[in-house]
């Protein structure tokens, strides 16, 4: 049943002590069938007592960050003091000099007309829910932006741009608010002025953690601070990982009849290899293909057992400069120890971002970054692989990260790969530039506490569901036989995973995922096996 | 944090039901965060796997790869998933007492 009917305006968010609009899935996004029953599925989890009583911030019934409930009146005025010094420097040079201006232009220009809210599949999957329209956390940012900071007489100011009331159950609800947008910026790309609604909810999650310390804890403590102090973001040390990727070598070697072997710390090697460490965790086939692949190539490459060095995740990419900052500089720092001739990124979204956006100007001189996607389309064109694309004769679609596609513009590069190694390979629609996120975008892959993980499945993920099935629509969905979803990202997968078990669309029509070194792997004509082993998966 | 009480048993769990404090983890503990998975006892073959990740987590701070779990304990993933059915991560680690995985897994 849909809650579209309760009417909500932008001054709503100050009001009241309850859920502003408690959420519940709805069927606006229509699923072929086995899946056409939304009743068969399993509900959303209600928040329990414990969790209501120890968190504020109630918006939609759902709880992602988990805002801690001031003790008291004077705790609550300190915060809402802190936000408002926060507001502040979001909108000075010298404290938030790098998107100052974009923040400002989308502050002062957008023209309310609303072209941007059908490109949001969250707001696509709730039924047009006002809560989660992309111009409305904007808007409630807008009105704070024209009362507190620009200059002008307050009457003015009010009757122009609209008032709003600044409060603590404000601010709560803005914070899980601005962890309900996947950063996908597919509203950015439709807007005709070119105003960042995505920019302006990462801002908001700035603004949370930089000023108030406010931030999920999978992305902060169990994220960046601990990549930081331990090394990875999994909590593996130098150790542990050496250990993994040993076992991961044996295990390649096995499959593959000839020794893989990975290096660490090769000096002046032509590659410094960062993966996203979840890879070596929970899908060690990917860093095993990626040996195979150098091994064949004859690249020089190498590994970092340097904290920091072996996990090329960054997620202050999400809600925090500064230890986004932190984590750049570090990866900088060891490639340029190493004397490495360039770093390629792993399969993953951000840290391609990251590393080749931000961290290629930090890094400078002779080190350089490239992409996953670029680096294995150079070594299929270099020939050296013997590759027999009727080894990878199962359907394949392709699904585009949003960092690699839509912000950096890696478009073809992997579908040229897969126009050569899978003869059925086949196109989500809409796709490149215009594609759908998975819903796990800027860090929701790796949220799931309280509920988060049931919003996820209902709302921002169910988009990506149905762009799946119907790229299988000539397929039988009713049959097991394997059909392989290509996510070249670490996060993606993981959100792809979690869709794919939640609906059972494994059991029920064989679509298994992974990465797109795999199935380069899989096409190479020399191996006995296939590299692919669909019941391992 | 929210407080679990099984029995005799009361322990700091996470949103998820992870422990707080693996520290505190003992085998009464075993069975009372077996019964919030669906398991109603905890066979030989539970506690091969369980002794696993306790050793592993003893020795390295985190849970080992799924792949390693399976080859070392000699079960598939098939059999794990049958013996703890929200999975080695999600059901297995919670009862050995592991803190919940963290980062992109």
């Amino acid at each position: 049943m849909s809650s579209k009917k309760i009417d909500i305006k932008v001054t709503d968010i100050s009001k009241g002590q309850g859920i502003l609009v408690p959420i519940e899935p709805v069927d606006e996004i229509k699923l072929p069938p086995p899946y056409d029953k939304l009743e068969e599925l399993p509900g959303f989890k209600k928040l329990t007592q414990q969790a209501l009583d120890k968190y504020d911030g109630y918006v939609d019934g759902v709880i992602a960050v988990g805002v801690p409930k001031p003790q008291n009146e004077e705790e609550e005025q300190k915060l809402v003091e802190s936000f408002l010094s926060g507001l502040m420097k979001l909108f000075s040079n010298e404290n938030n000099w790098t998107f100052l201006q974009p923040l400002v232009l989308s502050m002062e220009h957008c023209a309310k007309c609303q072209t941007c809210n059908h490109d949001c599949p969250v707001y696509e999957a709730s039924g047009e829910e006002e809560i989660y329209r992309p111009t409305y956390r904007a808007e409630i940012l807008r009105r704070l932006y024209f009362k507190y900071v620009k200059p002008g007489s307050p009457l003015l100011k009010k009757f122009q741009y609209g008032d709003i009331e600044l409060n603590w159950t404000l601010i709560s609800r803005l914070v899980e608010l601005s962890y309900r947008c996947t950063l996908c910026r597919r509203c950015a790309q439709s807007c005709p002025i070119g105003v960042d609604n995505g920019l302006i909810t990462h801002e908001l999650r700035k603004l949370f953690s930089q000023e108030m310390g406010i931030a999920p804890k999978e992305l902060h403590e169990k994220g960046t601070v601990q990549q930081l102090e331990v090394g990875s973001s999994t909590g593996m040390n130098a150790l542990v990982v050496k250990d993994n990727i040993e076992f991961i070598d044996e295990d390649m070697s096995e499959k593959v009849g000839f020794k893989v072997e990975t290096k660490w710390d090769v000096e002046g090697a032509d590659v410094l290899l960062i993966h996203n460490a979840g890879e070596i965790l929970s899908w060690p086939e990917n860093p095993g293909a990626f040996a195979i692949l150098c091994e064949l190539a004859g690249i020089k490459w190498t590994l970092s057992s340097e904290a920091v060095g072996y996990d090329g995740v960054n997620y202050g990419l999400f809600y925090d400069d500064v230890q986004l900052a932190r984590i750049v500089v570090k990866h900088a720092e060891i490639a340029k120890k190493l004397g490495v001739k360039k770093i390629v990124m792993g399969e993953c979204g951000h840290e391609s971002k990251v590393l080749g956006i931000i961290g290629e100007r930090i890094i400078g001189g002779d080190v350089h970054t490239e992409n996953a996607l670029t680096f294995m389309e150079n070594i299929i064109n270099s020939g050296k692989l013997n590759l027999n694309p009727d080894r990878n004769y199962f359907p394949v679609t392709l699904h585009d990260p949003c960092n690699l596609v839509r912000i950096m513009g890696v478009v073809e590069p992997q579908r040229r790969i897969l126009r050569k190694i899978a003869p059925k390979f086949r196109e989500m629609h809409p796709h490149g530039v215009r594609n759908y996120c998975c819903g796990g975008g800027s860090g929701f892959a790796v949220m799931s506490g309280n509920n988060f993980a049931d919003w996820r499945m209902h709302f921002s993920g169910k988009m990506k569901f149905k762009q799946i099935l119907d790229a299988f629509a000539d397929e039988d969905l009713n049959s097991n036989s394997p059909k392989y979803v290509c996510a070249p990202c670490s996060n993606c997968k993981g959100q792809i995973r979690d869709i794919l078990d939640f609906y059972g669309a494994k059991e029920k029509s064989g679509i298994y995922y992974g990465g797109l070194v795999e199935l380069i792997i899989n096409a190479v004509d020399d191996l006995k096996e296939p590299f692919i082993d669909f019941d391992m998966m | 944090m929210p407080l679990f009480e099984w029995e005799e048993v009361k322990i700091m769990v996470d949103e998820d039901g992870f422990m707080e404090n693996p520290e505190e983890w003992n085998e009464r503990v075993a069975l009372a965060l077996a019964s919030t998975e669906d398991i109603s006892e905890l066979t030989e073959d539970h506690w091969k796997i369980i002794n696993y990740l306790r050793d592993y987590f003893k020795q390295y701070g985190i849970a080992p790869m799924i792949r390693k779990l399976c080859k070392e304990t000699g079960y598939s993933l098939k059999q794990i998933y049958e013996l703890f059915p929200s999975g080695p991560a999600k059901g297995a680690c919670k009862v050995a007492g592991l803190a919940k995985p963290t980062g992109c897994v």
